[in-house]
């Protein structure tokens, strides 16, 4: 992207919450969230080729983890929600340690396994998570309370976040992932420590997982169990199907295409919602493997030729 | 055009078509209407519920609006889906409150949304109406004046039933509740009331299958070694379907006694057929009860009267479920709280709930009580038979009044208290 | 711990435990026949079909519609059993042709993301057809009540699925070692490629294979339907049971569905007692277990 485009974007960023009502505002926060854990979620599958259907579980690690150490420990928002992710990511290393030594399947159903194991941790331990009641009037400090300052600390946190895991695909750990993604008996063979980086890759997505989830945990205003349930982890398979695996900004353009779709028709037809969005999503397979960003850049590419 | 260009173009595009996107126009509509937020669960598993809840609110909502609205405005009422999850619906209610600027939030039917909205109410002071869910936590626990819960919840049928249960010369008492807040809280009530009534009773066995269980072999096993005489469940729906399936052909039902509030409704009584759990004890709405019709005159007109309106709605089940009468009721006790403050504004109606009053409906008197800004409707008791075809119905129904049963203003209090010194910590 | 010592003090009852044993062996029967389809269609096309799940609700509420409009004759009951799980095939086959075959050669991710799309739109589709209320059907007469196993009743329906069960296993051991189709149907899990080169109508057999998979999976929906209520929400509770039964027999093990089968339905039941506050995870916990000791499942072999 050129400089140009960074600076349009900044600007839209910056101006948009101003400009539009606070509900779109609120939308908005949400869209960086959902795209923030989207993208942790591609580091591990579009960059490192390993699906997980229990990635959940770090998203409510790490808003579990906020919410608790501002409710029972009394931590300020800001320190908590700096914990929250090395919370999450300790869960990683723990679970990935198992989860990598599988593959596909294998891997994406202990993963799975795990989360639901997170999950029945959170619903089972009241006395510690509230139970299925979850924990609730977890607020942000009244200076980022409003829509539009919670909107643009989203946006500077998980701007931030993003930049570093762009960083992070674009590393010599980057394309060492992709590597193993292509050919893992390869890359063993050139040296690469396929287990260990594997391992890396899923703290770290891990990582990014649990800060967007402690960022929704203020976002939300409350916690539950169900963050850490099978549909949750659905949720960035889906959204960084539509936007397309391959590229990094595919999650984000899922995040912004697919709440664009759930806020048109989910809210009009409840009841027809899935219908919807389970046609999209076998559409999206048959015809636009690419995804969304797909869409866009075979245009261009298309435009490109002509000249 | 060149591309990059293009696509950027596309995007702006994009976000700009966000900023057009708010709900259409509804400069036409005069007067201004009172908008309501509903938010409850209308995909998936609890349609069987909140269908017939809509229908009964929609039903109540023209009747109010055709007899002239309240305060010369119409009724309406903006629904949203939670999809059964807490975080769905808080977001539902910012949107509601937000965009569509509404004058008050009502809905939910799982307890652990209520909670949310509840909390959200409370955070944003905005007044939130609990329709279909059922914890006491709601009003009493976690209570405060931004929420009012306008149909009964767990403890007052439960008490009812304890209270039966009380009567029965059974003093070894089993439970199988599923293992989630509210399971809890219904055995709480249950055991903790009967136990108060009747000393001498003994729990021998507690059962906790996950929430949508489908195989309930092993507590049926347990429980036939249990040694209990009586069995309370708080499973619901299609859990309980299964479970009495199951447990039946194990001969459960003629070693003890099932006390199941649920399971005198139609929606759980017709599925099971001829394979209903004769001689159970329920607290269900049975509408089409001749007795209920000579003590309650009205009831038979109402039911028709729905069941005509369901019917032309499209519901595949028409008759009017539990769930009917408490859209319908939510929707003229919200309608007649803001007829009495004479106002929509929030300190004005939380005023007039804190006072509390009462409403006939065709099922009986409804006090809304002032202290915790809780419903108390009518409760029933009910025994399950088969009638002449096998069909299965519930008969000797018993009516006791919510406000019998139900805690105390001053056991509210220090549940109040008790909640507020845990969160302090 | 107080429901540890009260379900489980009749650790010495022998009969009871042999009831407890036979209930468990009647979940593993129904688990092996929802769970054998998944792993077939696995092995051989080698794509996980989430619209499993899906599939055994539709075989369920079939079987509601057809009891309900045949004519009220015991007989029919058991012609409704035929011809369900025949309707869940006919729309495996539809769905097979119109899109699977359109993405054999994509990665498996997005074939995965497909059947789950599936599962919306056959879940929604359930809703606006049937509706939102719970179905049940009725047990047949013959098997409604309860015979006596040294002298504890157990339900004469489940004698039945303990018997067909085994039937359907026997079957189809005979199909896939003992029939031409079957012995195509192996060499495609071991090469599809060379069994094309061979001549062989791959695509047909795919077909064929998916459509057998839906059919075993509305059986089992069919057969389950009189023991558990009829409603929204079975597909994802029957699929995530039937992945994980999958995923610890090995995927496309045949064999590994079967004792994998009987390993949950089992340890379930008896788990149950043992552990009951770990009820809800329990199923998981056995799958990771077996995963961290075994990566590919108990019979299972490494993916390519």
């Amino acid at each position: 992207m050129t400089s140009v485009r960074w600076l349009v974007a900044l600007a839209l960023l910056l101006v948009l919450p101003l400009v539009l009502p606070s509900f779109l505002v609120v939308v908005m926060t949400e869209i960086a969230i959902v795209a923030l854990f989207a993208t942790a979620f591609n580091l591990l599958m579009g960059f490192g080729g390993m699906v997980s259907f229990g990635h959940a579980a770090y998203f409510a690690l790490g808003a579990y983890a906020a919410a608790l150490l501002v409710k029972q420990a009394a931590w300020p928002m800001p320190l908590a929600l700096a914990t929250a992710p090395f919370v999450a990511a300790a869960g990683a290393l723990f679970f990935g340690f198992f989860i990598v030594r599988l593959t596909q399947t294998y891997f994406a159903m202990l993963s799975l396994a795990f989360a639901q194991i997170v999950f029945t941790v959170l619903f089972k331990w009241k006395t510690l998570t509230g139970g299925d009641d979850g924990i609730l009037n977890v607020w942000p400090p009244p200076a980022l309370k409003s829509p539009l300052a919670y909107c643009y600390f989203t946006f500077a946190v998980a701007g931030l976040a993003m930049l570093a895991l762009r960083a992070i695909v674009d590393s010599p750990f980057g394309y060492a992932l992709r590597a193993i993604r292509e050919n893992p008996r390869r890359a063993r063979f050139i040296g690469v420590n396929v287990r260990r980086h594997q391992l890396f890759a899923f703290v770290l997505s891990g990582f990014f997982s649990g800060l967007a989830g402690g960022l929704f945990a203020f976002f939300n205003g409350s916690v539950f169990p169900d963050f850490a349930y099978l549909n949750k982890s659905f949720e960035p398979l889906v959204v960084v199907l539509l936007g397309g695996i391959q590229s990094f900004f595919g999650p984000l353009a899922g995040a912004v295409g697919f709440k664009i779709l759930e806020t048109f028709i989910a809210r009009q037809w409840p009841v027809y919602w899935p219908l919807f969005l389970g046609s999209a999503v076998v559409l999206v397979v048959v015809a636009l493997p690419q995804g969304f960003v797909g869409l866009l850049q075979r245009r261009s590419w298309r435009i490109r030729a002509a000249r | 055009m060149r591309p990059r260009l293009r696509s950027t173009l596309a995007g702006i595009g994009v976000v700009a078509l966000l900023g057009v996107l708010p709900g259409p126009d509804r400069a036409g509509a005069q007067p201004k209407p009172i908008k309501i937020g509903e938010i409850n669960s209308y995909s998936g598993v609890a349609t069987v519920y909140t269908f017939p809840y809509k229908e009964g609110l929609a039903l109540a909502t023209k009747e109010i609006n055709d007899a002239g609205g309240v305060l010369g405005r119409p009724l309406e009422f903006i629904h949203r889906d939670d999809k059964l999850k807490p975080d769905e619906a808080v977001k539902a209610a910012r949107e509601l409150v937000l965009q569509d600027k509404v004058d008050f939030l009502a809905g939910c039917i799982s307890s652990s949304v209520g909670l949310a909205i509840s909390a959200y109410a409370k955070d944003t002071k905005i007044l939130y109406f609990a329709t279909h869910c059922q914890t006491s936590r709601l009003t009493w626990d976690d209570g405060h004046r931004y929420i009012a819960h306008t149909t009964n919840n767990v403890n007052q049928y439960v008490r009812v039933a304890a209270k039966k249960a009380a009567t029965l010369p059974i003093k070894k008492w089993a439970n199988i509740s599923p293992d989630y807040e509210y399971g809890h809280n219904m055995w709480e009530e249950f055991s903790t009331y009967l136990k108060k009534l009747k000393p001498d009773v003994e729990f021998v066995q507690l059962n906790w299958p996950k929430l949508g269980e489908s195989d309930h072999s092993s507590y049926i096993t347990a429980l036939l070694q249990s040694g209990a005489e009586g069995l309370f469940s708080s499973v619901w729906g299609a859990q309980s379907i299964a479970f009495v399936k199951q447990a039946r052909p194990f001969g459960l039902f003629e070693k003890m006694r099932l006390v199941a509030p649920s399971v005198g409704n139609p929606d759980e009584l017709d599925p099971l057929g001829k394979e209903a759990p004769v001689g159970a004890i329920a607290t269900p709405f049975a509408w089409y009860d001749a007795g209920l019709h000579k003590r309650h005159p009205k009831l038979e007109a109402w039911t028709k009267k729905y069941t005509e309106w369901a019917t032309a709605k499209g519901l595949k089940d028409p008759q009017p479920k539990l769930g009917a009468s408490w859209g319908y009721a939510s929707a003229y006790i919200i309608a007649e709280a803001i007829k009495r403050a004479k106002s929509t504004d929030t300190e004005k109606v939380i005023g007039v709930l804190s006072e509390g009053f009462e409403m006939d409906f065709p099922w009986g008197t409804v006090v809304m009580r002032g202290c915790d800004q809780q419903a108390l409707p009518p409760q029933w008791l009910g025994v399950v038979k088969l009638d002449a075809q096998g069909k299965p119905f519930a008969t000797d129904i018993e009516e006791i009044q919510g406000k019998e049963v139900a805690r105390s203003c001053e056991e509210v209090k220090d549940l109040r208290a008790a909640a507020a010194a845990k969160q302090k910590k | 711990m107080d429901a540890v010592t009260s379900l489980f003090p009749w650790i010495t009852n022998g009969p009871l435990i042999v009831v407890q044993v036979m209930s468990g062996l009647s979940v593993a029967m129904f688990l092996f026949l929802v769970s054998v389809g998944m792993s077939l269609i696995f092995g051989v096309t080698r794509i996980v079909n989430l619209a499993h799940g899906s599939f055994y609700m539709v075989g369920a509420y079939l079987m509601v519609t057809l009891v309900e409009t045949l004519p009220a004759h015991q007989a029919m009951f058991w012609v409704a059993l035929v011809l369900a799980p025949l309707g869940v095939g006919l729309l495996g086959g539809v769905i097979e042709v119109t899109l699977l075959r359109r993405i054999y050669h994509r990665e498996p991710l997005l074939q995965l993301i497909l059947t789950f799309g599936l599962i919306l739109v056959i879940g929604t589709l359930v809703l606006l057809v049937w509706g939102p209320d719970n179905k049940s059907v009725a047990r047949p007469d013959a098997l409604a009540g309860s015979v006596r196993i040294f002298g504890q009743p157990f339900p004469s329906y489940y004698l039945l699925v303990l018997g067909l069960a085994p039937v359907v296993a026997i079957a189809l051991w005979i199909v896939f070692y003992r029939t031409r189709w079957g012995m195509l149907i192996r060499a495609a899990t071991v090469d599809r490629e060379m069994l094309g080169a061979l001549g062989v109508d791959v695509a047909t057999l795919y077909t064929q294979v998916f459509i057998f998979g839906s059919w075993l999976a509305g059986l089992g929906g069919a057969l389950s339907a009189p023991t558990v209520a009829v409603a929204l929400g079975m597909d994802s509770d029957v699929l995530t049971t039937a992945f994980v039964v999958v995923v610890i027999g090995g995927l496309g093990s045949f064999a590994g569905s079967f004792i994998s089968a009987l390993l949950v339905g089992e340890l379930q039941s008896f788990g149950i007692l043992v552990f009951p506050a770990v009820s809800i995870v329990l199923l998981f916990a056995i799958m990771a277990v077996v995963l961290i000791v075994r990566p590919w499942g108990l019979l299972g072999r490494p993916e390519e």
